[in-house]
């Protein structure tokens, strides 16, 4: 199977040999690493307050004054969970791309962010929840059902159309956004917290949102892991990866699975943010080809480091203020989209 | 029709409202062109009778939301007093009301709802698909981002309502431009769409929130839509807009529908299809920017309004004066909601359209995918 696929591997140069390309591989995995190490560094040193490289470096081998630490130990949940939720976003992202073989299969722009959303809200205003755990255990089915109902619109008929799944996302959105916005608006007391929850951002959250979440992120990445080589032969085509000896529905139906987990695990984490799940996968495949095994692992270096340096930049461009990483994230990933309607073909 | 046969020898244009008539076998002879309103000799305006029938019934309704909008709940003019109110005979508090708070509210309401009803039934005309209204593909979101930057960043530098047109000609640009095969391609305008709107949310967020992070009230403007606190000020400027580009509207109107046969007929039978274009989108696109600067990006309303009235009449050709009326009476009704439901307490407008357009394009999605042109 494996053979298969990287013979079919069409980008990269069909005449590149074997072992120039994972140099390559390898060399792009080291860098995207070192790129999320910044990332993370960049993420303790810029804030609202002015601290160095150095300040940093000193807290970290414990020889920082007590003002110093206390404001980069206060960045630390912000950065871990940054680094969960980006990697959620884009494994989930890769995932989709993979499982519905459409480019623009995202967790936000297929309506599971707002899904999640819309289930946590409801919980918060109507059912009396509180706290990051019960916040998680509403936003599963919440996305999960936006899932199912997405692909049941957009795949009505005999083959699931790339457009047709993406307004269906967006019907969705749009319904479910009113709806969390109305109850939003007009409970202000109970959503006093939850304000900036709704566009998303990284700020305001602490290690226990980190711990609640981190199950199910785990799950569903190694769900995902497992599940690579299985997309390798369903990119192919039902009827390839059938004679190859997967079985597509298993495959599919695990992968919805898997993004829905992570996407909810994301969106509980920091509220819906769009796009990071639709760029990582693009800049991905165009770094380190098609091969889905390698697709997950490097979203999941690149996914963290694009929300981190979303966050920083938002950090800064309003000082003393911060935009929240939702909207940094759309600057950075709408384009992404134009960018893959471009190369859209046959949808017209 | 079977009674055709009997009188072949009359014009052809009566089968105008033939279908209309009653099967009773009794041809009504009558000269002249039939279902025309005639003015002297030399003007004849083709007009279906279900158009003008629909017109009236949709002034009536228009006519009662906003007695309703004027009159309900504690603040309301009772409608006796209505009159009294108009003719400026009244108390300070039915005065206050009538000139203040619901009056403006109101007024520019109906105008944001006939701008955007028109937008759309333009836009939906050049594009040919339902889903190519100026909010699915980002003009409203375009115009909103616009207003926002002019109104908060550049303030005094730029008009609201200029900069408004400016973010709306950019978002078209971009939709344009990142398609690839301009407005004709379905999908791709609709996908692209949703991408130059995210862009333009973002837009308008950093804006609001780097400016004026404590004020709610501008933050639901900007980013919902919304009528309240809106003042005479606000109406003259959606009216005078409407009013100053409803003679070109109505002259791009018959040009049109010629061009909804496609490019090639329309040019064949003497229609300039790519110069209607170019002057239909830009009148779209001032019409919708003049409606966001002044309520926001209100969603779904120039996606609905068009196609409802061509539901109602099943004609052809883009609608424009049914468009807009029921334009203003969505949103007419839509902040009568705002205003007097129960539920949640002021709410902007944009929400009420969005939730209810929503459900009424992923009504018109599955229709479409059903027939198999999507």
């Amino acid at each position: 199977m494996t053979t298969v696929t990287s013979t079919h591997t069409p980008s990269g140069g069909a005449r590149t040999s074997r072992g120039a390309r994972a140099a390559r591989r390898a060399l792009v995995l080291a860098g995207g690493l070192v790129v999320l190490l910044l990332a993370c560094a960049a993420s303790l040193v810029y804030g609202s307050s002015h601290t160095t490289f150095g300040d940093v470096v000193d807290v970290l081998r414990g020889t920082a004054d007590s003002n110093v630490t206390t404001i980069v130990e206060s960045r630390y949940p912000r950065t871990a969970i940054g680094v969960l939720a980006g990697l959620c976003l884009a494994v989930a992202g890769s995932l989709m791309q993979g499982v519905t073989r459409n480019p623009l299969a995202e967790p936000g722009l297929l309506g599971i962010n707002a899904g999640a959303s819309a289930s946590v809200v409801t919980a918060t205003a109507f059912l009396g929840a509180s706290g990051s755990t019960a916040t998680m255990w509403w936003a599963l089915p919440g996305a999960l059902l936006a899932g199912v109902l997405v692909h049941a619109l957009g795949s009505a008929g005999t083959s699931t159309n790339l457009v047709r799944l993406v307004l269906a996302g967006a019907v969705l959105s749009a319904v479910l956004t009113a709806y969390v916005q109305a109850v939003t608006l007009s409970k202000p007391q109970v959503f006093d917290s939850y304000r900036y929850w709704v566009v998303g951002a990284l700020s305001g959250r602490d290690f226990d949102v980190f711990f609640s979440v981190l199950p199910f992120a785990v799950g569903g990445f190694l769900l995902a892991v497992l599940l690579g080589p299985s997309l390798n032969a369903l990119a192919l085509g039902n009827d390839t990866a059938s004679a190859l000896g997967s079985r597509p529905g298993l495959v599919r139906g695990a992968g919805l699975v898997s993004a829905t987990l992570l996407s909810a695990a994301a969106t509980a984490a920091v509220g819906p943010v769009a796009f990071v799940g639709l760029a990582v996968p693009h800049v991905v495949r165009a770094l380190i080809g098609v091969d889905f095994r390698l697709q997950i692992v490097f979203s999941a270096i690149a996914g963290p480091a694009l929300l981190l340096l979303a966050d920083v930049v938002g950090r800064i461009v309003l000082r003393p203020q911060e935009l929240m990483v939702g909207v940094v994230t759309a600057f950075i990933g709408a384009p992404a989209l134009l960018y893959a309607v471009r190369r859209m073909k046959g949808a017209s | 029709m079977t009674q055709n046969t009997t009188s072949r020898v009359e014009p052809p244009t009566r089968h105008a409202t033939g279908p209309d008539r009653p099967d009773d076998g009794t041809p009504v002879h009558r000269p002249g062109p039939r279902g025309c309103l005639t003015l002297g000799d030399t003007v004849a305006l083709p007009v279906r009778r279900i158009s003008v029938v629909t017109a009236i019934v949709l002034v009536l309704l228009l006519v009662a939301t906003a007695v309703a909008t004027l009159s309900l709940g504690s603040l309301g003019i009772p409608v006796s007093g209505l009159l009294d109110a108009f003719g400026g005979d009244a108390g300070v508090k039915e005065s206050f009301v009538l000139e203040r708070l619901r009056g403006p509210r109101l007024v520019v309401g109906i105008g944001v709802g006939a701008a955007l009803g028109v937008s759309g039934a333009l836009f939906q005309s050049v594009t040919r698909n339902p889903l190519g209204s100026p909010d699915i593909i980002g003009l409203n979101a375009g115009a909103g981002a616009g207003a926002a930057l002019a109104a908060l960043l550049l303030a005094g530098s730029v008009p609201v309502p200029v900069g408004a047109v400016l973010g709306a000609a950019g978002a078209m640009a971009l939709v344009y431009v990142s398609t690839g095969a301009g407005f004709r391609s379905r999908g791709r305008l609709v996908v692209a769409g949703i991408g130059v709107a995210a862009i333009a949310n973002a837009i308008t967020q950093y804006v609001v929130y780097a400016v004026e992070r404590d004020k709610a009230t501008a933050l639901n403007a900007y980013i919902h839509g919304s009528l309240s606190t809106r003042d005479w000020g606000d109406a003259v400027t959606i009216w005078v807009i409407v009013t100053l580009l409803v003679p070109l509207v109505a002259l791009v109107s018959r040009p049109l529908a010629v061009g909804e046969m496609g490019d090639d007929l329309a040019g064949a039978l003497g229609a300039h299809p790519a110069r209607t274009k170019t002057i239909a989108v830009t009148l779209s696109i001032v019409l919708s920017a003049g409606a966001v600067s002044v309520a926001g990006p209100i969603a779904f309303i120039s996606l609905t309004a068009p196609q409802i009235a061509k539901r109602v009449t099943r004609g052809t050709g883009p609608h424009l004066t049914l468009a807009a009326l029921v334009g203003a009476l969505l949103m007419a009704v839509a902040d009568l909601a705002a205003q007097q439901l129960p539920w949640f307490d002021e709410l902007p407008v944009g929400i009420y359209t969005m939730a209810v357009g929503g459900v009424y394009l992923g009504y018109l999605l599955i229709r479409e995918w059903r027939r198999g042109t999507l």
